[in-house]
C-alpha cells in the first residue's frame, strides 16, 4: 500500500514549530534560563579582553606604574579564569537541557505515532513514516543538543561583542554595524539557495545509498542474471547526479564565503582608519580604537561557526517540522465497549478508499469457539474481511460487531484483548527474542515463553546460543520466513485473546510441518472463536465451518463433508489440491482448475 | 587495494595530489595576510600617535585595505580548490564501490549489512574525502601558527617563545580531553543507532503491533533505550563543555598573560604601545585557529576510523575461485547427493523431506558455491563462468531492483514479456502497475504483495530463457488453482528444454517429466511420478491427506 502522490502525513507549519519549541523550553524553564545567563556572562568575560587591553593601552600612555599595569593584567586573567569556569558550566547544562529536550521529543512522538490511525498511516505509505522516525528524530536530537546551542552561543557572543563595542565607545560602535547589512543580505540569499541545495545533495547521496544497498543485497541476483554492467551503470549515474549536486554547493559558497569575511574585515579597517582620524580631532583615545579594532577580530569565530551551522539549522528545523507533524492528525474517536466476545458481519459492504466496492453484502456470523476457515481465490475480500473483523477498516455499509459494538469504534487497548490479527505479514523486530514474544503479554514467564514456542513447532529457538536473550533482526539473528510466522503464533498463544483471526498465518511454513503447527494451535486455542484464512486447504479439513468466499459473497458455507457432497467450487478446490490419493493406484487430477484469476485485457 | 587506514587516505589523497598541492599553497599565502594584519594595525597606531598625523601612516592603511580584499579571495580560491578535490574524491569513491560491488559478486553479502552499506557510500565516504580538506586547512593553521610565533619573535624573543611553548602546552593539555571525548562519542553513537534502529522499526511492524495490542510494550522498550541514550548524552556533554571550556578560555589565558608581559615591556619603555596591541592580535588569532586545530583533530579521529571502514569494505573478496575457461556439456551432477540433471530432460520435480538440502544441491549444480559438482566430466570451477550463468539459472528469492516492470522482466521484447508474465500467472502484477510495462517496480517489489514478487520473480526467470532453469522457490505463496496453472504453462513453455522444481505438490507432480525423491539429504530414488508412486513412502510424502 504505497501511495505515492497524496494522503501524506501532515507537516507543522512555522507556529505549530515555534509552540512546540515554546513547549519545550516552558517545560525547563528554570535550566533554560540558566544556560542563557551563564552564556551570556561567558561571553562577556570573553569580551572584556579586548577592553581590557584598551585600559591598559591608555593607562601605559598616561604613565601607569608597573603596578598599575599588573593590576588591570591581572584583571584579564581573572576574566579568562571566569570565563573557562562560565563556560564549562554553561555548555554542561545546555547540553543537558539539550538531551533532555530531544529525549521528551522523541518520546512523545513514538507515542503518537504508536497510537495513529492505521489506514491513516498505509494511506500515507510507510516511507513517509519512516523517514520521520528514522531520520527526522535523530535531526531533530542533533539540532536540540548541538546545533541549537553552538548557534545560541555564537549568536550571544555576537551581540555581547557589538554591545561591548558601543560600551567602549560609542563614536567608534556604529563602525561596528558597517558590515551588518551585508552581512544580514548575503545571509539572506545564501540561506534560500543553500537549503535546497543541500537537501538535494543529501537526497542524491541517498539515491546512491539505496543503488548500492541493493546492489549488495541483490548481490546473487546481479550474479545470475549477469546484471554487472547495469548496477555499475546505476551506482555510476547516482555519482554522476552528487557530483552535479555538489558543485551547485561550491558555487553557493563561492560567493557566500567571502561575503561573511568581509563582514568583519571592513569593520576592522573602517574602525583603524576612521578611529586614526577620530583620535587625532581628540575624539577618542589610543585604547579605545584599539579595545574597538580588536573586538571587530573577536567577531570572526562566532559569525564563521553560526554560519556553517545555519544549513544544518534550516534542516533541523525542516526535521522538526515533520515530526511535530504527527500531532496534527485528528484521534480515532473509540469509545464503544464490547458485551461479550460475539463477531457478527451483517450485510457489510465495503471498499478501499475511493475504490470500487470489494464486499457486497457479505454476512458471516462466526460461533463463540468455532473454528472457521475461510477459503477463495486471491482478491476475493478475504483479507478485508479480517481488516474489519480486527477493527482496521469501517464497513461502508452494513455493520461489523465485536459484543454488540461496532469493532472501528471499540477502544483500541480493549480490542486488543479481544481479538488478534496475525497476518502473512512477517515482522521481526530488532529486538531480542523475548522482546519479540512479551510485545502482546510483558508479565509472560519464560516457562510461558518457552511453553509458547514448543507449541509453534519453533524447535529452532531451543538452539539459539542465548536463548531468549538472542538479538534478533537483520544485523543479528535473521529468521526465515516459517520461523518469523512461529513467532507470530507464539505472540498469539501468549496473547491469549477470545478472537484471533489467522489471515494466511502459516502460508511460509513448510506445508509438512504447517499441518502440525495449525494442529498444536488449534489445541492452544481450544475454546476460542478462530477465523483461519486460507488458501491452501490443509486446514480445511479439519474445521467446524468453511466460508467460500468469491467475489466479495460467501459463496458456500458448512463442514468440508457438506461441501464435498455439495459437490460446488469447494469440492472441485479440494479434489485439485489434494491430488494423489492416498491408497492404490494413481489417478492423478487432471481436469481443467476453476479460473478464478482475470486475465490481461 | 589498501588494507591500512593511513593506506587508504593516501589512495583517496593521491589522485587529487595536484589539486592538493595547489590548495595548500594558496591557504599558506593566505596565512601570512591574515598573519600580517595585527603588525600593519601596530605600525599605523604607533605613526599615528608619534607623529600625530596620518600620513605617514598612508602606505599601511593602502596594505591594510589590500589584505581586507586578498584575504578573502585567496580564502575562497583555496576553498573551493580543496573542497572540488574533496568531491572529486567523494564521487570517486562510490563508483569505485560501485566497481568493487561488480568485482567480488555475493562476496559482500555476508560479510556487509544493509545498514553498513547505507553508512559507508554516505557517512563514512564523506568523513574519509573530507580530510583533503582538512589536511588543507590544518596546512594554513600551521603556516599561520610559525609565521605569528615568527612575528612576535621579531618585536621581542621572550614572547614568541612563550606563546609558542604555551600553544605547544595547551595542545598537550587537549589531546587527553580529545581521547575521551572521542570514546564518549562512540558510546553515544551506538545508542543513538540503537534507539533510531528501534524507532525504525515502527514503520514495518506497525501493522503487527496492531494486529497483537504490543503498543505499549513496545513504547516502554523505547522509553527505556531513549533514558539511556539520553544518559550516554549527558556523559558526553560532560566531556565536550570541558573541551569547549579549555579551548574557548586557555589560549585567551595565554594571550592575556603574553600581553601582560608585553605590557610590562612598554612601562618600560621597550615597546610601543602598536607592539603590545600587535602582540594581542597574535595571541587572539592564534587562539581562534586552535579552535580550528580542535575541529582538524576531531575530524581526523572520525576519518581513520572511516577509511577503516572502507578498507575493510574494500578488502572483501569473491568467494568463488578464479574462473575457468572450458564450455560444459552433458549433465549437472552433484556427487555430494547423487543429483543428476540431464541436458534437454523437460520438467523434473524434486520432492524433498528437507528443503534446504535439496535448494543446496540445486546452488551447487548452479556454481552459486564452490564445490565438486561437474557439467558433464569436468567440474563447475574449471569453467567459464559467464557461460554458465547465461545457460544455468537459479531461480531462488531473487532481489527486485527499483526499475520499470520491462526492465525487471529482462525480456528481448513486450510480446516475450508479456508472455513471461502469462506463463508465471502474473497478469495481476501487470494489471496492478495500471498495465503498463513503463510502471515501476518499487526497490525489493515494496509495491507488490509477497505472491506477485514470487510470480514477477519467476516470469523473470522464464524470460530469460536459460537452457537450465532450477527454480529452488517457484510457487510456495500461490494458491492451488493457480499453482495448477503455472505448473501447466512452465511445462509446456520450457518443453525441450531442462527445468527443476522443487516442490511436493501434486500439481507439480502431474506435469513432470521425471521424479527425484531426497531422503536424508541424498537422493533416494528417480523415476517417472508413477514408478516412485510404487513407494507408499513416497506416496505418504506427496499425499495431503490430512
Amino acid at each position: 500500500m504505497t501511495d505515492q502522490t497524496g494522503n501524506r502525513l501532515p507537516v507543522a507549519d512555522r507556529a505549530a514549530v515555534m509552540r512546540a519549541v515554546g513547549r519545550l523550553v516552558a517545560r525547563d524553564k528554570a535550566a533554560f534560563a540558566a544556560v542563557i545567563a551563564l552564556y551570556v556572562a561567558a561571553a562577556g568575560a570573553g569580551a572584556a579582553l579586548p577592553v581590557m587591553l584598551g585600559e591598559v593601552v591608555d593607562g601605559i600612555g598616561s604613565g601607569w606604574t608597573a603596578a598599575r599595569v599588573d593590576l588591570a593584567c591581572g584583571v584579564i586573567v581573572g576574566c579568562v579564569v571566569v570565563q573557562l569556569v562560565l563556560m564549562r558550566i554553561g555548555r554542561l547544562l545546555g547540553y543537558r537541557f539539550g538531551e533532555r529536550a530531544a529525549a521528551r521529543l522523541r518520546e512523545s512522538f513514538i507515542d503518537r505515532v504508536l497510537r495513529l490511525p492505521l489506514g491513516t498511516v498505509e494511506r500515507a505509505g510507510t516511507g513517509d513514516l519512516s523517514t520521520r522516525t528514522a531520520g527526522d528524530v535523530s535531526a531533530v536530537a542533533e539540532l536540540l543538543r548541538k546545533t541549537g546551542p553552538e548557534v545560541t552561543v555564537a549568536m550571544i557572543e555576537v551581540v555581547v561583542i557589538t554591545a561591548a563595542a558601543f560600551v567602549v565607545s560609542p563614536v567608534l560602535g556604529p563602525l561596528f554595524l558597517i558590515g551588518s547589512p551585508a552581512l544580514v543580505l548575503t545571509t539572506r540569499w545564501y540561506m534560500r539557495r543553500a537549503g535546497p541545495a543541500f537537501l538535494a545533495e543529501r537526497a542524491a547521496m541517498g539515491e546512491i545509498a539505496e543503488t548500492l544497498t541493493a546492489s549488495a543485497a541483490g548481490a546473487r541476483t546481479v550474479a545470475a542474471y549477469r546484471m554487472q554492467d547495469e548496477r555499475g551503470r546505476a551506482g555510476y549515474e547516482g555519482a554522476g547526479t552528487h557530483r552535479r549536486r555538489l558543485w551547485r554547493i561550491i558555487r553557493l559558497q563561492f560567493w557566500f564565503k567571502p561575503g561573511i569575511d568581509l563582514t568583519f574585515l571592513v569593520p576592522a579597517m573602517v574602525v583603524t582608519m576612521f578611529g586614526g582620524y577620530l583620535y587625532l580631532q581628540g575624539w577618542v583615545s589610543v585604547g579605545e580604537v584599539v579595545a574597538v579594532a580588536m573586538l571587530t577580530l573577536r567577531l570572526d569565530g562566532p559569525v564563521l561557526r553560526s554560519m556553517m551551522a545555519m544549513t544544518e539549522f534550516q534542516m533541523g528545523g525542516a526535521a522538526l517540522a515533520r515530526v511535530e507533524g504527527v500531532h496534527l492528525i485528528p484521534d480515532e474517536e473509540r469509545f464503544a465497549a464490547p458485551a461479550g466476545a460475539e463477531v457478527r458481519l451483517d450485510n457489510v459492504t465495503f471498499g478501499y478508499g475511493d475504490g470500487p466496492d470489494v464486499l457486497h453484502g457479505l454476512s458471516l456470523h462466526p460461533r463463540r469457539g468455532e473454528r472457521l476457515v475461510v477459503v477463495g481465490p486471491s482478491g476475493a475480500g478475504k483479507s478485508t474481511i479480517a481488516r474489519l473483523v480486527a477493527g482496521i477498516e469501517r464497513p461502508r455499509t452494513g455493520s461489523v460487531t465485536l459484543g454488540g459494538a461496532a469493532t472501528a469504534d471499540i477502544e483500541l487497548e480493549d480490542l486488543r484483548r479481544k481479538v488478534v490479527l496475525v497476518t502473512q505479514e512477517h515482522y521481526v523486530f530488532t529486538a531480542t527474542l523475548r522482546d519479540n514474544l512479551n510485545l502482546a503479554a510483558p508479565e509472560a514467564t519464560d516457562e510461558q515463553l518457552e511453553a509458547a514456542l514448543k507449541t509453534v513447532d519453533a524447535r529452532w529457538a531451543a538452539d539459539l546460543p542465548e536463548g531468549l536473550e538472542t538479538m534478533l533482526g537483520e544485523e543479528h539473528r535473521e529468521l526465515y520466513l516459517a520461523e518469523a510466522q512461529q513467532l507470530a503464533l507464539a505472540r498469539v498463544i501468549l496473547a491469549d485473546p477470545d478472537v484471533v483471526i489467522l489471515d494466511e498465518a502459516t502460508a511460509g511454513i513448510d506445508p509438512g510441518s504447517a499441518g502440525n503447527v495449525e494442529a498444536a494451535l488449534a489445541a492452544a486455542l481450544e475454546g476460542r472463536t478462530v477465523i483461519a484464512i486460507a488458501h491452501q486447504l490443509q486446514a480445511a479439513e479439519a474445521a467446524d465451518r468453511i466460508a467460500v468466499v468469491d467475489e466479495g459473497r460467501i459463496a458456500e458455507e458448512g463442514s468440508h463433508t457438506e461441501l464435498l457432497a455439495a459437490g460446488g467450487a469447494y469440492a472441485e478446490l479440494w479434489r485439485a489440491w489434494r491430488g494423489v490419493p492416498a491408497r492404490g493406484q494413481l489417478s492423478l487430477y487432471q481436469g481443467t482448475y476453476p479460473d478464478w484469476r482475470r486475465k490481461i485485457p | 587495494m589498501p588494507t591500512r587506514p593511513t593506506g587508504m587516505i593516501w589512495w583517496i589523497v593521491r589522485p587529487q595530489l595536484k589539486r592538493f598541492v595547489l590548495g595548500v599553497l594558496i591557504f599558506i599565502g593566505m596565512s601570512a595576510v591574515w598573519m600580517s594584519l595585527p603588525a600593519i594595525v601596530a605600525e599605523i597606531i604607533d605613526s599615528v600617535t608619534e607623529t600625530r598625523s596620518l600620513n605617514e601612516a598612508l602606505p599601511w592603511l593602502v596594505a591594510l585595505m589590500a589584505c581586507t580584499v586578498v584575504g578573502p579571495l585567496l580564502f575562497i580560491t583555496g576553498y573551493r580548490i580543496l573542497f572540488v578535490a574533496e568531491s572529486r574524491a567523494r564521487v570517486r569513491i562510490v563508483e569505485l564501490m560501485s566497481d568493487h560491488l561488480e568485482r567480488v559478486g555475493t562476496g559482500v553479502r555476508s560479510k556487509v549489512s544493509a545498514g553498513e552499506m547505507v553508512n559507508l557510500s554516505t557517512d563514512d565516504n564523506r568523513k574519509a574525502a573530507q580530510l583533503l580538506f582538512e589536511l588543507g586547512f590544518g596546512a594554513f593553521n600551521a603556516a599561520a601558527f610559525g609565521y605569528g610565533v615568527f612575528m612576535l619573535w621579531r618585536i621581542d624573543w621572550f614572547l614568541g617563545l612563550a606563546t609558542g611553548v604555551g600553544m605547544f602546552l595547551i595542545g598537550t593539555c587537549i589531546g587527553p580531553v580529545l581521547e575521551r571525548l572521542h570514546r564518549r562519542q562512540t558510546a553515544y553513537r551506538a545508542q543513538t543507532a540503537e534507539v533510531t534502529g528501534q524507532a525504525a522499526d515502527i514503520a514495518g511492524g506497525l501493522r503487527i503491533l496492531r494486529g497483537i495490542g504490543g503498543e505499549s510494550q513496545f513504547e516502554r522498550r523505547y522509553a527505556e533505550a531513549s533514558l539511556l541514550l539520553r544518559d550516554t548524552g549527558y556523559r558526553l556533554g560532560r566531556a565536550d563543555s570541558w573541551l569547549r571550556g579549555i579551548e574557548g578560555s586557555l589560549p585567551f589565558a595565554l594571550a592575556a598573560a603574553v600581553t601582560w608581559l608585553a605590557a610590562r615591556q612598554a612601562v618600560q619603555g621597550n615597546l610601543t604601545v602598536g607592539e603590545v596591541t600587535a602582540v594581542f592580535g597574535y595571541n587572539m588569532l592564534l587562539a581562534n585557529f586552535l579552535g580550528f586545530v580542535v575541529g582538524i583533530a576531531k575530524n581526523w579521529i572520525e576519518a581513520m576510523v572511516s577509511a577503516r571502514r572502507l578498507s575493510s569494505f574494500f578488502a572483501t573478496r569473491d568467494p568463488l575461485p578464479a574462473e575457468g575457461a572450458g564450455i560444459g556439456r552433458g549433465a549437472l551432477v552433484d556427487p555430494l547427493t547423487g543429483l543428476v540433471v540431464e541436458e534437454g530432460s523437460g520438467l523434473t520435480v524434486v520432492v524433498s523431506d528437507d528443503g534446504d538440502a535439496a535448494k543446496a544441491a540445486l546452488a551447487r549444480i548452479a556454481f552459486r558455491s564452490d564445490s565438486e559438482a561437474t557439467w558433464g566430466e569436468t567440474r563447475l570451477r574449471d569453467l567459464d563462468r559467464g557461460v554458465i550463468r547465461d545457460r544455468v539459472l537459479l531461480l531462488e528469492e531473487d532481489y527486485l531492483f527499483r526499475e520499470t516492470l520491462r526492465g525487471s522482466l529482462r525480456a528481448d521484447d513486450d510480446e516475450a514479456a508479456l508472455t513471461a508474465l502469462r506463463t508465471a500467472s502474473a497478469e495481476d502484477v501487470y494489471t496492478s502497475l495500471g498495465s503498463d510495462l513503463d510502471a515501476v517496480v518499487d526497490d525489493a517489489g515494496r509495491n507488490l504483495s509477497g505472491g506477485q514478487r514470487q510470480r514477477l520473480r519467476l516470469a523473470r526467470a522464464l524470460a530469460a530463457e536459460p537452457e537450465y532453469l532450477l527454480a529452488a522457490e517457484a510457487t510456495s505463496a500461490v494458491d492451488a488453482p493457480t499453482e495448477a496453472r503455472i505448473a501447466q504453462g512452465v511445462s509446456e513453455a520450457r518443453r525441450g528444454r531442462t527445468t527443476v522444481v522443487i516442490s511436493s505438490s501434486p500439481l507439480w507432480l502431474t506435469r513432470s517429466d521425471r521424479v527425484v525423491w531426497f531422503d536424508g539429504g541424498k537422493v533416494r530414488a528417480a523415476g517417472t511420478v508413477a514408478e516412485l508412486a510404487e513407494n507408499p513412502e513416497f506416496r505418504t510424502l506427496t499425499s495431503r491427506a490430512g
